[in-house]
């Protein structure tokens, strides 16, 4: 087949992924909304074609252009979204046996995918010199694995953990509420209504269930902190390698260039997650916010310094 | 100084201190030092982009004004940035030193003996037909085989206590203290090195030498002003394009010269390829149009000279290398006085092209070159060579030069031969290459930092301290093997570690009797 062939296929098989990923997205919330498991085997089912497609895309377009096929923003969204997926598939649902997170993680991949899609799309052409080394085999590929991590630990996991933790906190204050005191004799807990648990969980009861099939928060923090775990030296080994990189295509490993800064700053706000969930007085929530900034950093380090900031990595049309 | 002001003052040092060392502190230097990188990133930064801090200055006078006293223009190297830097070193150094301290002294003692096993975490007993000295024996094999570091007492060595996992608290020290070297590598380095930038034309030989830098020369604080002598000559330079106008390669072919001027090698300089003589590393930065540009006056040459030509910014939408090139001539030995401007489009084409459609074309290779050019008389006021003042000349003619032509500057005829006046002849278009020159000692330290920053932080993040211990007690003729223990760290595995562990125990002691297991995990 010709490159023009490739990229053709390569297209399609972008289309083939985000439609999967965007039906597997709706069969997981439909799942967590119904509890009914034939919504998440369809979900599962969908996400695993979409993961197929989005791998021939990713290969097709490397045909097409005779080179790594992660060279421009285009490529390099069309991988995160394929990575997260996969490690949602591998590590959440394959290694934590939790089945109920796969709309949280898809929401991300059709978000990454359809700014790839509208904004970022360039055709399949040879690399630009300064982007023509092999570390761009070794830095962006670790880049990318650490920051598809860091979405799913830092943001998917940590948002939920977020969510569930308050979740149950008010829930103890409830029960704590209807409890009889101690001294007082109880005369507080019978005067409440048989549904004020509901009525003050949440508005609909359907949310409340819906919110109820997440594994509970503690679960989600471990999970979390384990994600992050291992996202954090892969992005260290990232910046090393871009280091590295640095030094040789510019004669210095480090210039406070926009990505460089930022990818700092991300490894510096995790570095302080992890030293946070170790320290008495900070772990859970605060460490959770930490976390979440982090993600924040990360999209920045992303898309905002390749698209607004200007910097030796602004290589938006490349 | 009385004695209470004394205690006072060490009372709050060791209150100072105490805060230096709390991970509270830590962090919230680490939050700071990243706010502070981010405040680099949105404003405009001096060694980064000069020409955008002074756009800034001039669109914003006032809020410039306060940056460029807030050292805002120049995060990295100001005073607040060095300030919270080191604080956090000396926070880590704080927190490192009792820490190194007590993990040399729990690797130098033996594993300890616990008095009531049965109120650990993780707690089993299983009877085994085997003497309590084999059961113990076996126990200490299938330890030691694990990489627990055991030993063994009690009344009649009956009693194990096993360790594990010093490497998480040997590996965050080494992360740590790999920041230090790193901090010590980066400082030896650009305090000892320097960077800036040569500007060679083909044919030409460049020296390692203060004189040549081109523009601005970055020495480091502890730089000693000697520089190296190594020349390099560069033989040729290359850039090629794809059809579509995108950049394929620049290549410097060069040839490395010691300070005796001996050829010592030829190398190709690329990006992404430096070349590099005595731990002088050149780097390919950028590229441009040189014409050797000859005068004369009455046949005469005056001046005969490859001339550094430079682009202006291409507007939004227009290729860069649409632009036409700019150079300028000096003649200062004449009377009046003569400057002249000169404009290069190294392809005519793209310059008729402009002109009959509008159409802005991108100059990727040489084709019949055309120099426009305009005479000024009167006096050079300004010493630069690559900027002239025109207001205080006087204009005096202008024309146009191809490759290979000779023109009167005063008529802009061509001339057939020698001629009599000014001429300008444009014998040879040439190109030269723009090398970042550079040199830092402290690259491999700083490497070599980076490598224990990533190995420490492996078994720190993955590995966990685990201690066991044993018991053998006699039962009628067999034995009670009794193990407990805990992980400080990832305990849900270590849970199934455990279980693992008290069965190879019991068949190394010769199997399980049917009878009298008995197991517990104590909550908590």
């Amino acid at each position: 087949m010709t490159g023009l062939q490739w990229g053709r296929l390569s297209n399609d098989a972008f289309n083939v992924a985000l439609f999967s990923y965007i039906a597997a997205m709706v069969g997981y919330f439909a799942h967590m909304a119904f509890r009914r498991t034939p919504f998440w085997a369809f979900a599962r089912a969908v996400a695993v074609v979409g993961v197929f497609a989005n791998v021939v895309c990713v290969v097709t377009r490397g045909l097409a252009a005779h080179r790594v096929p992660w060279g421009n923003m285009y490529e390099y969204s069309v991988l995160l979204a394929l990575l997260v997926v996969a490690g949602y598939l591998l590590i959440v649902e394959g290694y934590f046996r939790v089945r109920t997170l796969g709309g949280f993680a898809l929401m991300f991949a059709v978000f990454t995918m359809a700014i790839a899609v509208s904004f970022l799309y360039v055709g399949p052409g040879p690399l630009v010199p300064a982007l023509n080394s092999y570390w761009i085999k070794i830095h962006v590929v670790a880049a990318i694995s650490g920051s598809s991590l860091f979405a799913l630990g830092g943001g998917v996991l940590t948002t939920l953990f977020l969510v569930q933790d308050r979740r149950e906190r008010r829930q103890v204050a409830i029960l704590r509420a209807q409890q009889p005191p101690p001294i007082m004799g109880g005369s507080v807990g019978v005067d409440a209504p048989p549904d004020f648990v509901a009525d003050a969980d949440e508005p609909s009861s359907s949310g409340a269930s819906r919110r109820g099939m997440l594994p509970s928060a503690a679960a989600l923090d471990r999970m979390a902190y384990r994600v992050i775990a291992f996202a954090f030296p892969v992005w260290t080994f990232a910046v090393i390698a871009g280091a590295i990189w640095a030094q040789r295509a510019w004669g210095r490993y480090w210039g406070w260039d926009p990505k460089e800064t930022w990818s700092f700053v991300t490894w510096v706000i995790y570095a302080g997650y992890l030293h946070a969930r170790s320290t008495s007085g900070w772990r859970g929530r605060p460490a959770a916010v930490i976390a979440l900034i982090g993600f924040v950093s990360l999209l920045i380090t992303y898309y905002a310094v390749n698209l607004w900031i200007v910097g030796l990595h602004s290589y938006k049309g490349f | 100084m009385s004695s209470s002001s004394r205690i006072t003052l060490s009372r709050s040092t060791a209150m100072v201190w105490r805060t230096l060392r709390s991970m509270r502190t830590a962090l919230i230097l680490l939050l700071m030092l990243a706010i502070a990188s981010v405040v680099g990133s949105l404003v405009p930064q001096w060694p980064n982009s000069p020409e955008r801090v002074i756009r800034f200055q001039i669109d914003h006078p006032f809020v410039g004004a306060f940056y460029g006293r807030a050292g805002l223009f120049d995060v990295y190297g100001s005073w607040w940035f060095v300030l919270i830097t080191t604080l956090l070193l000396v926070s880590l150094v704080a927190c490192l030193v009792p820490r190194t301290r007590a993990a040399v002294k729990t690797l130098r003692q033996r594993p300890v003996q616990a008095r009531e096993i049965d109120a650990f975490r993780l707690y089993e007993e299983r009877v085994v037909p085997a003497d309590p000295g084999r059961v113990i024996d076996g126990s200490r094999r299938v330890l030691r085989r694990r990489m627990f570091r055991v030993t063994r007492d009690g009344e009649g060595g009956s009693a194990l206590a096993a360790e594990k996992g010093a490497l998480r608290e040997i590996g965050s020290l080494c992360f740590h203290w790999a920041f230090l070297l790193l901090v010590v590598g980066v400082i030896y380095g650009k305090g000892t090195g320097f960077t800036g930038r040569a500007v060679l034309v083909e044919g030409k030989t460049w020296i390692d030498a203060q004189a040549n830098y081109d523009g601005q020369l970055r020495t480091g604080r502890f730089f000693n002003g000697n520089f190296t002598g190594v020349g390099i000559h560069l033989r040729g330079f290359e850039d090629t394009y794809r059809r579509s106008g995108q950049p394929m390669d620049f290549v410097s072919h060069v040839d490395l010269l010691d300070p005796q001027g001996n050829v010592v090698r030829s190398a190709d300089i690329r990006v992404n390829t430096p070349a590099s003589i005595d731990g002088v590393e050149f780097f390919q930065y950028g590229f441009g149009w040189a014409p050797v540009v000859e005068i004369r006056r009455e046949g005469a040459l005056i001046a005969s000279e490859p001339i550094t030509f430079v682009q202006d910014t291409a507007p939004e939408g227009v290729p860069q290398l649409a632009m036409p090139w700019h150079g300028i001539v000096k003649l200062p030995s004449l009377h009046p006085q003569v400057g002249l401007t000169l404009e290069l489009w190294p392809d005519s084409r793209a310059w008729l092209r402009l002109r009959t459609s509008g159409e802005p074309v991108a100059m990727t290779q040489e084709f019949q070159p055309l120099m426009f050019f305009k005479v000024f008389r009167g006096d050079l006021t300004e010493p630069s060579s690559t900027s002239l003042d025109t207001n205080v000349m006087r204009k005096a003619g202008q024309g146009v030069v191809g490759a290979g032509q000779t023109v009167d500057l005063r008529t802009g005829g061509v001339v057939a031969d020698g001629g009599s006046g000014l001429t300008i002849s444009f014998p040879e278009l040439r190109q030269y290459s723009v090398l970042q020159v550079s040199r830092d000692r402290g690259v491999p330290l700083v490497l070599l930092a980076a490598i224990l920053v990533l190995l420490g932080l492996l078994p720190a993040l993955y590995t966990s301290r685990r201690k066991i211990w044993v018991r053998a007690e006699p039962n009628g003729n067999g034995t009670v093997l009794k193990v407990g223990g805990f992980a400080l760290q990832r305990k849900p595995q270590f849970d199934e570690e455990f279980s693992k562990l008290v069965d190879a125990m019991a068949r190394a002691a010769g199997g399980v009797s049917a009878v009298g297991e008995r197991e517990r995990v104590n909550s908590g």
